[in-house]
């Protein structure tokens, strides 16, 4: 049977113009469904190619043994000791810790500007707002974390910020003390000493895992939040419960799977991303990442592969847990 | 099973779509290219933005590749990836990279008679020299110096009041919380390790190549120092170093000397000091890949060589980075073209030069040491300094 192929507006989907081109294999049913099953198998094989592979491959390489500047198969858990019974431990802890910290800030603040959204911007609006946040990421990583030094620093913006309080604080209760209750003389003469706090310390790394990873926070909490019927905060309303109780008590369970996204993205940026605590952090400071990037650097790849699995293992695990409590498999269902 | 055959097997056997895949896109070694093919940073030019000046004077073509600063990546590149394909000649990272490329048999030994320039090379690097094991592997020379420095401690001298002359003040309490370290083991082990030594806090044979007991002696005076709050931060790349000076977040850093020379440039008064007890010594070699020699790619090499070994190289590496010439005759040749090198630009070279020189001299100087024999040892305390 020959095939005309046309062009004409009135083909009527794409589906049936792949079946006309092919019909004497796709044109029946069963033909249809082999496409189908063909048109699934494609982004299975790049999961597979991309995703599977590269990380059997990485647990895999974990187990070979070190030579000097590359490795050779065989069965060790050499590299998985170098890690355990190392320091490399406390720091992949530390680092943890850190990230969990900055997921926790990261809630407080992304989600309320979340629910602000989803609540008080009008519909038409919402989309437009929450795609704001996207504009940061149009900066290079390295130019928005390396630009919060001069906002951090001994001499930046928050000091010079905090010295100008300091002054004018100062001056106040001088003032007051000298002029006021006329004791004729200053009772603070202690010059500004600089924050030195916030930059080139686990929380000057904290904070730019906050302001960095926010949006993710922001973004997910707003889909978790398309999720919950509008019906939901008008019965909230009508039973009268106050904002917070609806916030605590309704809000935050129902949009639990979403939130715990989003924490999952900020948690594992911030366990694997190496920029921020080589920009930001204190002496020497390091986390899962710059783990990674220094047994490369070392030349021990087998322990740099060992680290991506205990990530890895990781990840799996918290998703794990998140599947259990939250259902992950619900995140963007709405709620009835 | 070297690595090489480690690596065949992997992407032929484990990976065997990928590798054939690949295959299918290699290129061609048959046709070796007219250029030079060379895989060099920015710092391996003079003369112009790019390598034309370099072209003229050698006389030869060259297609640089510009090359990052970190060793582990050119290691894997020439070893196991296909950077004997890609490249004819290359630099290195720091010393003790060319014998860990020798001995993997991906450069070749060179015939420094096909280098008339060799004639000017500085005499610690001649047989016997002081600096002779910089360039040879198994008593043959393999690489060609075309730049070389002593690691100092950088510091703010409106801050101070004071020029500093002892890895001592780094230390020193009164500067708490002010002075930063290099992230990297190499230089900064290695400097407090002649530093410890010099001043007689700790007994270290060779702060270059230290034993296992030797390294956990220095790193537990950095993680004391380091609990203190002695170290504002430690430092990683040229922009992060430089950007500690500039916003006066330190008053003094263990450094590169050119992050001195640009923060001097921004305003900022910074001087590269010497210390009396030594530096970390290090200097960059210029190599022949055995792929660029089977390519007959050897003639252009040397020829490039022996622009690196001339005085109109080192005047201008000098002048344009600070880093010290490999040759002798550089006074005589700026002294020769005073157009390209007025008398004030003399006299402030020549200056530089004798501080270079003050340093190089100093006894105690170690020279740079990429891969140590107890290379574990140094990533597993340096991971605990981190980690501290």
């Amino acid at each position: 049977m020959a095939v005309k192929l046309t062009h004409t507006r009135d083909a009527s989907s794409w589906r049936e113009r792949v079946l006309a081109f092919s019909p004497g294999r796709f044109g029946s049913e069963q033909g249809e469904s082999r496409l189908q099953k063909w048109a699934f198998l494609i982004p299975a094989l790049f999961m597979i190619l991309f995703f599977a592979l590269p990380m059997a491959l990485t647990v895999v390489w974990s187990v070979f043994e070190r030579t000097r500047f590359w490795m050779q198969p065989g069965f060790t858990l050499l590299a998985y000791e170098n890690f355990f019974n190392s320091a490399r431990i406390d720091s992949f802890l530390h680092s943890m810790i850190h990230s969990a910290i900055a997921v926790v800030i990261s809630f407080v603040m992304g989600f309320p500007i979340a629910v602000f959204v989803r609540r008080r911007i009008p519909t038409t609006a919402q989309h437009q707002v929450i795609l704001l946040f996207l504009l940061p990421f149009m900066i290079s990583e390295l130019i928005r974390v390396f630009s919060l030094r001069p906002v951090l620093g001994r001499y930046g913006l928050v000091n010079a910020v905090l010295e100008r309080f300091y002054m004018v604080g100062k001056a106040l209760i001088n003032w007051s003390y000298g002029g006021i209750w006329g004791q004729g003389e200053v009772l603070i003469t202690a010059k500004f000493e600089p924050v030195s706090i916030i930059l080139y310390t686990n929380v000057g790394v904290i904070i730019g895992e906050v302001l960095s990873f926010l949006p993710f926070m922001v973004f997910a909490g707003f889909l978790a939040m398309e999720a919950i019927q509008e019906y939901v905060f008008e019965l909230c309303d009508d039973l009268g419960s106050g904002t917070l109780r609806t916030f605590f008590d309704i809000v935050v369970p129902l949009a639990a799977p979403g939130i715990f996204a989003g924490a999952v993205f900020i948690f594992v940026n911030g366990l694997g991303g190496a920029l921020i605590p080589d920009i930001l952090g204190g002496p020497g400071a390091v986390n899962a990442g710059l783990l990674v990037l220094g047994s490369i650097t070392a030349l021990d790849f087998p322990l740099a592969m060992a680290i991506s699995a205990i990530m890895l293992a990781t990840l799996v695990l918290l998703l794990y847990i998140g599947h259990r409590l939250f259902d992950l498999t619900k995140i963007l269902e709405p709620i009835r | 099973m070297n690595e090489r055959q480690f690596t065949r097997r992997l992407f032929l056997h484990s990976m065997a779509g990928v590798a054939a895949a690949a295959a299918v896109g290699r290129i061609p070694e048959a046709h070796a290219a007219e250029a030079l093919r060379f895989w060099a940073p920015g710092i391996a030019k003079v003369g112009a933005k790019d390598f034309s000046a370099m072209e003229a004077q050698a006389g030869i073509s060259i297609a640089n590749t510009a090359k990052s600063a970190r060793a582990d990546e050119a290691i894997q590149k020439m070893v196991v990836g296909d950077g004997q394909k890609l490249f004819d000649a290359l630099t290195d990272n720091g010393g003790g990279m060319e014998d860990a490329l020798a001995s993997q048999n991906t450069i070749v030994p060179l015939d420094t008679s096909k280098i008339p320039n060799w004639a000017n090379i500085l005499p610690f690097y001649r047989d016997g020299g002081s600096a002779a094991h910089t360039l040879r592997y198994q008593g043959k020379v393999y690489g060609i110096p075309y730049i070389s420095n002593a690691d100092s401690l950088a510091y703010n001298y409106d801050e101070l009041g004071f020029h500093p002359d002892s890895w001592a003040y780094l230390f020193d309490s009164q500067f708490k919380g002010r002075v930063a370290l290099q992230n990297d083991f190499g230089p900064t082990l290695t400097n407090t390790a002649i530093y410890l030594k010099q001043s007689g806090k700790q007994e270290i044979a060779d702060p270059s190549n230290m034993t296992p007991s030797e390294v956990k002696g220095v790193c537990q005076f950095l993680i004391d120092m380091k609990k203190k709050g002695q170290f504002r931060t430690f430092w990683n790349g040229f922009s992060n170093g430089l950007s500690l000076f500039t916003s006066r977040e330190v008053v003094m850093a263990s450094c590169w000397e050119p992050i001195a020379i640009v923060a001097t440039k921004k305003g900022v008064n910074v001087h590269y000091g010497t210390m009396k007890e030594g530096h970390q010594v290090w200097n960059n070699v210029v190599m022949l890949t055995k792929g660029g020699k089977r390519r007959g790619m050897e003639d252009a090499y040397y020829k490039l060589a022996n622009v690196y070994l001339s005085p109109w190289f080192g005047a201008r590496t000098l002048q344009t980075f600070g880093f010290a010439p490999q040759m002798e005759g550089v006074a005589d040749y700026m002294a020769a073209n005073p157009n390209d090198f007025d008398a004030a630009t003399r006299q402030r070279l020549s200056e530089l030069m004798t501080r270079k020189q003050a340093r190089l001299a100093v006894k105690g100087n170690a020279w740079q040491n990429v891969y140590p024999k107890e290379y574990r040892a140094y990533t597993d305390w340096w991971a605990r300094l981190q980690a501290a």
